[in-house]
């Protein structure tokens, strides 16, 4: 959970790198993505994570993408073992293991640097029927109110003594359910009022719905756009081409 | 007249039995009215049934009539209902849908279609009324519940409602902030000339405000009159209403032949009161 909320959920920031248009900031992420991907060295993989560092330097999340990185060490120490233990090969394991490392980053820079509001807006520019995107929204919208009732049960559940850390894992499981229970009544319960609140504020009356907030690149991200493009057409072509052989 | 129901009855699916009895009113344009009654009686129900929630979204049985500037709930879509009722849900955080306040104001006018300029002048108009300009780029985490409820009037408000029905607005207020929430109200009807209908338990805040006060019981309408008439009259106590403090005193008193009983005043009038007849 801490991983998960370290890395992927937006906190405010507001370097040049967070006012980029979120579809710059996407692609940049998926170019780093695929970079690491075909990248075929261990050092090709670690000129990726510098360079996502860097930019993550830039953008004032430092910080939480190294946290990210450390936590993320746990899985890739697994990844290589699997690895190693089938393949017994050094090279290509700790490839993998780094391969995932920079995966990751390149992923948890986007979610870090990017709004809900944000990431709304791109679903919607990439014309995702309504529904899914608004169901979306709904989702993350309601993920600290849940939490927020979680905590409450678990809290209104321990005052009348139920003892959720002790015994044995299954124990502690069947625990649980007392706490599960009203949360799962509680989402239904608030499911059918926000439906009803739908429809009271005319939720897909329109075939055509518009948006208060215009979305338009600027030309510093087009000029970022076209400069990660470059980059990443560099980066393969030398994967590929000038420096493979030397690091041969 | 801006709200008429005749003989509205509703019986929700296995219910045993009606939610809604035989229920009549009529609010003309701009009034306050106040909707009290016990816990389970058919407030929430009725409510549903002006803004058309029922019968488009709940199944049941109908019969009756409701409109609301003419023309018949029933018969209208919830696009044209939505742009003439405003429903404040009792819950303000479960009508809060978008990640910015500014952005979950500008909902319901984005679904409509509206065009983004005049979207923008009817949401900073909406912000204006409420006072809520410092929240407008908040996200709905970092509000308090008294926000969050100006937030969702706010919402609410932006559609330009002719009728305006709220479901127990102060419930989850501390008093001072209801106490502020109530006067907002009164300001509301002064600036946009809306008609308020209130489902409230807390009678003591609204008697001010209040043209009107209608008392159901069981789904049917058992009191209707001024805020005076209802609460200074003999029977609604007997249908769970929690008549304030002061106008019990001034019931009293008026038992005494102190003042008359065509008005309700506040704690500091029968004091003042009280203290000349002393003289
Ligand atoms: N969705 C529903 N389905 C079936 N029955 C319902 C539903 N909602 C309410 N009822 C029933 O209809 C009756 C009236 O309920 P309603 O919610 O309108 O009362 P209320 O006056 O708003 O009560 P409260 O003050 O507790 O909010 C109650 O008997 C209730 O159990
Ligand atoms: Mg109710």
């Amino acid at each position: 959970m801490m991983w998960l909320s370290g890395g992927f959920i937006f906190r405010s920031g507001n370097s040049r790198f967070h006012r980029l248009d979120p579809r710059v900031k996407l692609l940049i992420s998926i170019l780093t993505f695929a970079t690491a991907l075909i990248a075929r060295y261990i050092y090709e993989i670690g000129l990726v994570v510098a360079f996502i560092l860097v930019v993550a330097a830039a953008a004032t999340v430092l910080t939480r993408i190294a946290r990210t990185m450390a936590l993320t060490a746990t899985f890739s120490a697994f990844i290589f073992v699997v690895n190693f233990l089938f393949t017994r090969n050094l090279e290509s394991s700790s490839l993998y293991a780094f391969r995932f490392v920079a995966i990751v980053v390149s992923t948890s820079l986007f979610f870090v640097t990017t709004t809900p509001d944000e990431l709304e807006r791109v679903m919607k520019m990439f014309r995702l029927p309504r529904d899914v995107v608004f169901a979306f929204v709904t989702a993350v919208r309601f993920v600290p109110v849940m939490m927020l009732d979680a905590l409450q049960i678990m809290d209104a559940q321990k005052s009348r003594g139920l003892e959720l850390d002790k015994g044995n894992i299954l124990r502690r499981a069947r625990n649980m359910i007392p706490i599960l229970i009203p949360l799962v009544v509680n989402a239904v319960v608030r499911s059918g009022e926000l439906a009803e609140a739908m429809e009271s504020r005319a939720y897909g009356a329109s075939e055509r719905p518009t948006s208060l907030v215009e979305y338009r690149a600027k030309r510093v991200d087009k000029v970022v756009a076209l400069a990660a493009v470059v980059v990443f057409l560099l980066a393969a072509y030398s994967f590929y081409s000038l420096l493979a052989p030397i690091a041969l | 007249m801006i709200l008429e129901i005749d003989g509205l009855n509703f019986r929700y699916p296995d219910a045993p039995k009606k939610a809604v009895d035989s229920f009549s009113l009529q609010v003309p344009e701009s009034e306050i009215v106040v909707l009290a009654g016990a816990s389970g009686c058919g407030k929430s129900t009725l409510l549903r049934a002006i803004n058309g929630l029922i019968p488009h979204m709940y199944a049941g049985d109908y019969s009756g009539d409701v409109r609301v500037g003419g023309s018949s709930v029933k018969a209208s879509s919830m696009r044209e209902l939505a742009q003439r009722v405003g429903f404040l849900f009792q819950n303000p955080e479960n009508q809060i849908f978008m990640f910015t306040v500014e952005r979950d104001i500008a909902f319901g006018l984005e679904n409509l279609g509206v065009p983004r300029q005049e979207m923008r002048r009817r949401v900073d108009e909406a912000i204006g009324l409420l006072g809520i300009g410092s929240l407008a780029q908040r996200a709905p985490y970092e509000l308090s519940d008294g926000q969050k409820q100006r937030v969702a009037l706010a919402g609410v408000l932006a559609m330009r409602p002719k009728l305006i029905i709220l479901d127990e607005p102060t419930s989850l207020l501390d008093p001072k902030t209801a106490l502020d929430f109530v006067d907002l109200v009164a300001n509301l009807r002064k600036d946009v000339g809306a008609t308020f209908l209130i489902v409230e338990h807390r009678l003591d805040l609204l008697v001010k405000v209040a043209d009107r006060m209608v008392v159901m019981s069981s789904g049917r309408k058992v009191l209707d009159g001024s805020p005076s008439e209802v609460l200074m009259g003999d029977e609604a106590d007997g249908f769970g209403v929690s008549i304030p403090a002061v106008s019990r005193v001034q019931k009293l008193l008026a038992k005494d032949g102190l003042a008359g009983v065509d008005r309700l005043y506040d704690a500091e009038e029968v004091a003042a009161i009280r203290q000349r007849e002393r003289r």
